[in-house]
């Protein structure tokens, strides 16, 4: 008797408790955010030029962007191939000198400062010029290897200046990376010690398993800011050269913004969205087998 | 917790109390040099008029149209935006800059102003926009480089085919291009048809201007002559170096060509990036062979008063006190482009620098021999531009993927149904029964295209380019 | 004569003393020392090139920006790039555009990192019915492109009157980011749950336990996050752009683009000196927060 009468309570006090402490977000969320996401949804089906005049369309922006863009097509090969080079590399490459950077040595501190300051620099108008003149005719790479090559004009590699702009600025993963690294307690590496551990056995049993939940969190959100990767074109390539720098959320912009057709961006942008979604249950769904979380485990 | 966040909400949405003075706003985009100059005239004006308060709004050209277009969808315009003559078309067509005719001769002085300098900003025989500067392309001559090369100065009236010959002759004995890129542009389609009496658009917007594709397919073939031959920079060099940045890079700058083609008014940006040493004239544009002028006279940008504005009419003072103060020019100083003001423009003539000196020159030259502007680009100019020509023009023919006469072929088709669909914004039913005739089926033989994995990059004659050597 | 584990000192070698094999354990380990410092160091450099060409040209004279593009050192100093660009426009310096800059980011980061940490707390390790639900919309609203929704956005800001203030920058800030909320989510995750229940059998709320047990755990997680936001907030330029007219209310990030005209004569000197200025404080927050990045939590807490 007094068992069942318990249980309610407790759990209705946990959904109190809950939404409590997750109310800042959701507040925000309800006021600035959810209006916005909805009008997009619906805009998508619309023919909107800014007047506040609107015209319903139903599923022409959509038949317009499979069947009859070519420019289109092209953002998506573009977005794709970025996704498909920039995201594992630049995760592997932080992960990487992230435990380089986990060390006692002198001067790390220095280090991660360097690695991390690429970051920095992010979406500057700077970086721009700094990258078309590295990349440029008498630039550092054309000096370095003694070619011609147009790289920024040349569509087969345009976009590989951009993938590694994105390596480049792997500071932000790296940190993360690092983050974790820290929080693992130094007694297992302690106990492991005693029990006459290597430094491989350590990695894969220790370091790797407690590391996985920031893996998939840095997965996920790299995968996600992959997709919808946006600044580097804007400001260094503009889409050029034969739109194969031409990312998915540029061609978003240049159609709301240059053209006036916000039902028509809102569309592929909604488009990206649940492609995006997808991805990223898919992620999910398989973290269950790869991921370890020490509060769940026994 | 909760009650904090709620009493600090509270406070929040606390609003500032609005002034007594009128306030006026005004949008612009341009360098740091122009902001400084276009702010002092704002404070020269404050000075004059004490209860108006002026919030200025400078950007960089990109930046400005994001805010602009946000703005205008919240219904926030402020009440002056300087516009420029690709897009005024599309803002007025969706009334969302205001007619100034009632203004025009009352408010706003027009003595001095000659009529040519106003068309630009008409629309329908309505006033949308007041010019801020007069301009007009020119193809700028390195003389020094033509000597060098033993070429002497072709007459204004030189053809495509005497601009070809000499082309190829600067490149052959001087060995750097003849002249940077920007041949392709779309400003050049439009003017080489004005030279034959027509324009790329009809006038009421609905339909390409022309019907002769072969004047276009011939220009096009020309500059793939000259590209071949390395006389100007392949596309993926422009891309590369050219395109979208700014005129500092422009290869006549740092002597990599003999001539190149801009807007008059960029002349002293070029010419300063370039060395005060140096020796420029400007040139009409060259013409097909009979036809006329492919120069016209064009404002290279607007002050318009936009839908939002709560006080058009001290808006329109501004706008009069920027065109016609002498003060307030010899701040500004033909930044913009020559003045549209007889007054003010002898009044700035004794005080310019060589570079604005050649400008006003070359503006006076071109008011002998011009043809008459047309109507301000149509709704849809964008999306043609970005969406059809560029790519289709421009990268498509000039990467080798495919011949000017289907590029040609496909600019008309495409441009075509953009254009006849911006009937809709005028709120026709047309658009829909358009729609369905107008054959989607071409844009569907566009998708066909996809990139060839052969492209002509090519460093044509770049091996016996000597680098970046200024004449002189 | 020191006892110590044999693990420690490595394999020794049959007939060597202990003086030998220490000292040849010591070459060893500066033979790595060196080694890492080589490998590191080099791609050290590689990563900070483009930034030493940027500052670089920050001090290069209009003579020399684009005729001695590549090289790392200038041929004369230019100082006066950074008093023009300091200058600003229109009587408007950089020190208004800084103390903008700095409201914005500094504000901003504390109330996101605050907000996220208290948020991702309730995502983690409390049960309520709905959670799923609400964290897939989290996570939803970061795949949305930002172009499509400003509009939208903008619309609902001017609706309350909070144009041309810094409300539209700060006020969304309280609710957190979903970056942080969903890498805080992570990191709690990883936290075991032994201190948890013994803090639960002591009496303690949940709330207790999120300020007594997990706050202090999550020090490397705030840092990084409080890092992120400082930055991600300085740089940000698009939210500024359309939510402040007044360019006294400008910041760094957006001044900077106010002078970039593709068509007009630029002062690239000026925006390269501006641009490593800009540079300078995330900088300086990076660094003086990554000496909190310590080694983490030990269990013995459980004591």
């Amino acid at each position: 008797m007094a068992l069942a009468k318990r249980t309610p309570k407790r759990v209705k006090n946990e959904n109190l408790v809950g939404y409590l402490f997750i109310s800042p977000w959701l507040i925000i969320f309800l006021l600035f955010t959810f209006i916005p996401m909805l009008a997009s949804f619906f805009l998508a089906f619309t023919d909107y030029d800014l007047l506040g005049s609107w015209k319903f369309v139903g599923l022409e922006n959509f038949d317009r962007m499979f069947n009859w863009d070519f420019r289109y097509w092209n953002s998506v090969r573009a977005t794709l191939k970025y996704v498909v080079f920039a995201v594992p590399l630049r995760l592997i490459f932080a992960l990487l000198v992230a435990m380089l950077l986990n060390t006692a040595h002198r001067g790390v501190y220095f280090y991660r400062a360097a690695y991390y300051a690429p970051s920095i620099v992010g979406g500057s108008v700077a970086v721009a010029v700094m990258w078309r003149e590295i990349f440029g005719s008498e630039g550092l790479i054309n000096a370095i290897f003694n070619s011609q090559t147009v790289w920024l004009g040349d569509p087969r590699f345009a976009i590989w200046t951009l993938i590694l702009l994105a390596i480049w600025q792997f500071g932000s993963p790296m940190l993360i990376f690092l983050a974790g690294l820290k929080q693992i307690p130094v007694d297992y590496y302690d106990a492991a010690a005693i029990d006459g551990a290597g430094i491989v056995p350590k990695f894969f049993r220790i370091t790797l398993p407690l590391l996985t939940p920031i893996i998939l969190f840095n997965l996920i959100m790299q995968t996600i800011s992959g997709f919808l990767v946006f600044t580097q074109a804007f400001i260094v390539t503009g889409g050029a050269p034969l739109d194969t720098t031409l990312f998915y959320a540029l061609y978003v912009y240049n159609r709301a913004f240059e053209t006036f057709e916000m039902g028509y961006a809102s569309a592929m942008a909604i488009v990206l969205l649940a492609v995006v979604a997808a991805a990223t249950a898919v992620i999910f769904m398989t973290s269950n087998k790869w991921v370890f979380y020490a509060s769940e485990e026994g | 917790m909760k009650k904090a966040l709620f009493l600090i909400l509270a406070a929040l949405l606390l609003l500032p109390v609005g002034s007594a003075q009128t306030e006026l706003r005004i949008a612009w985009w341009g360098s740091q040099n122009r902001h400084d100059r276009t702010i002092q005239v704002i404070e020269m004006f404050e000075a004059e008029n004490p209860d108006v308060d002026i919030i200025f709004e400078p950007s960089g050209w990109n930046d400005h149209w994001t805010k602009m277009t946000t703005q205008a969808a919240g219904g926030n315009l402020p009440d002056i935006m300087q516009q420029d003559y690709a897009k005024l078309q599309e803002w007025a067509s969706r009334g969302l800059v205001v007619p100034l005719d009632d203004y025009m001769g009352s408010v706003i002085d027009t003595s001095t102003i000659g009529e040519a300098a106003l068309a630009g900003g008409m629309i329908d025989g309505q006033l949308y926009g007041v010019n801020l500067g007069t301009n007009s392309q020119t193809v700028a001559l390195d003389v020094d480089a033509f000597e060098a090369a033993g070429i002497d100065l072709p007459s204004p009236d030189w053809t495509w085919t005497e601009f070809e010959e000499i082309a190829m002759k600067l490149h052959e004995e001087l060995g750097i291009w003849a002249i940077g890129p920007g041949l392709y542009g779309d400003q050049m389609w439009k003017s080489l048809y004005l030279g034959l009496g027509e324009w790329a658009y009809a006038d009421d917007g609905t339909a390409l201007g022309y019907e002769d594709d072969e004047a276009f397919i011939a220009y096009l073939e020309m500059i793939q002559r000259l590209m071949e031959a390395g006389a100007i920079p392949t596309r993926a060099e422009d891309v590369a170096e050219f395109a979208d940045q700014g005129v500092e890079t422009m290869p006549v700058v740092a002597g990599r060509a003999a001539m190149d083609t801009f807007w008059s008014n960029q002349v002293v940006a070029v010419w300063t990036a370039a060395g005060e040493d140096r020796n420029f004239k400007l040139w009409p544009l060259p013409r097909t062979e009979g036809g006329v002028s492919q120069n016209y006279i064009k404002p290279s940008m607007f002050f318009s008063v936009t839908k939002d504005s709560q006080n058009p009419e001290l808006a329109a003072e501004f706008i009069n006190f920027f065109t016609n103060s002498l003060e307030a020019n010899d701040v500004l100083f033909a930044e913009r482009g020559v003045p549209i003001a007889e007054t003010v423009r002898d009044g700035l003539t004794p005080k310019l620098s060589p570079a604005q000196s050649e400008m006003f020159d070359y503006l006076a030259r071109i008011e002998a021999d011009n043809s008459p502007i047309r109507p301000p680009d149509p709704a849809g100019h964008s999306d043609i531009v970005s969406n059809v020509y560029n790519p289709i023009i421009i990268d498509q023919i000039f990467y080798g993927q495919i011949p000017p006469e289907r590029a040609v072929e496909m600019l008309r088709q495409e441009a075509s149904r953009i254009l006849a669909e911006s009937i809709r914004v005028k709120g026709e039913k047309a658009y829909f029964e358009h729609k369905l005739r107008c054959a989607l089926k071409l844009e569907r033989e566009i998708s066909n295209i996809l990139p060839d994995s052969t492209f002509t990059v090519g460093t044509h004659g770049r091996a016996s380019l000597p680098r970046r050597t200024p004449f002189l | 004569m020191s006892i110590r584990p044999l693990e420690q000192e490595g394999t020794v070698t049959a007939g060597e003393t202990l003086e030998t094999h220490r000292k040849r354990s010591r070459n060893r380990k500066l033979r790595t020392s060196l080694l890492y410092h080589a490998g590191v160091g080099i791609l050290a450099f590689i990563m900070l090139y483009p930034i030493l060409w940027l500052f670089a040209s920050s001090l290069k004279g209009p003579a020399e920006i684009w005729t001695n593009v590549s090289s790392l050192i200038p041929r004369d100093l230019f100082f006066q790039n950074y008093t023009n660009g300091w200058k600003g426009f229109g009587g408007i310096t950089f020190a208004t555009f800084y103390r903008n800059s700095f409201i914005y980011a500094g504000l901003g980061t504390l109330f996101a990192v605050t907000a996220s940490a208290f948020v991702a707390y309730g995502f983690a390790r409390v049960n309520f019915v709905g959670k799923r639900f609400w964290f897939a919309m989290m996570l939803s609203t970061l795949m949305l492109p930002v172009q499509v929704q400003i509009i939208p956005q903008y619309i609902v800001f001017q609706k309350l009157g909070w144009l041309n203030t810094f409300y539209p920058l700060l006020i969304p800030m309280l609710g957190g980011r979903a970056f942080f909320i969903f890498m805080i989510v992570q990191f709690i995750r990883g936290i075991p749950l032994d201190l948890d229940e013994a803090a639960k059998i002591d009496g303690c709320s949940k709330a207790g336990i999120f300020f007594r047990i997990i706050l202090p755990q999550l020090k490397p997680a705030l840092i990084t996050a409080a890092i992120f936001s400082f930055y991600w907030t300085w740089e940000d330029f698009l939210t500024p752009l359309i939510y402040l007219n007044n360019p006294k209310l400008y910041t760094v990030s957006l001044a900077l683009r106010t002078y970039a005209d593709p068509a007009a004569a630029t002062d690239w000197g000026a925006i390269f000196a501006m641009a490593s200025l800009s540079l300078v404080p995330v900088f300086v927050i990076f660094v003086f927060f990554q000496r909190y990045l310590v080694q983490g939590i030990s269990t013995t807490g459980l004591k």
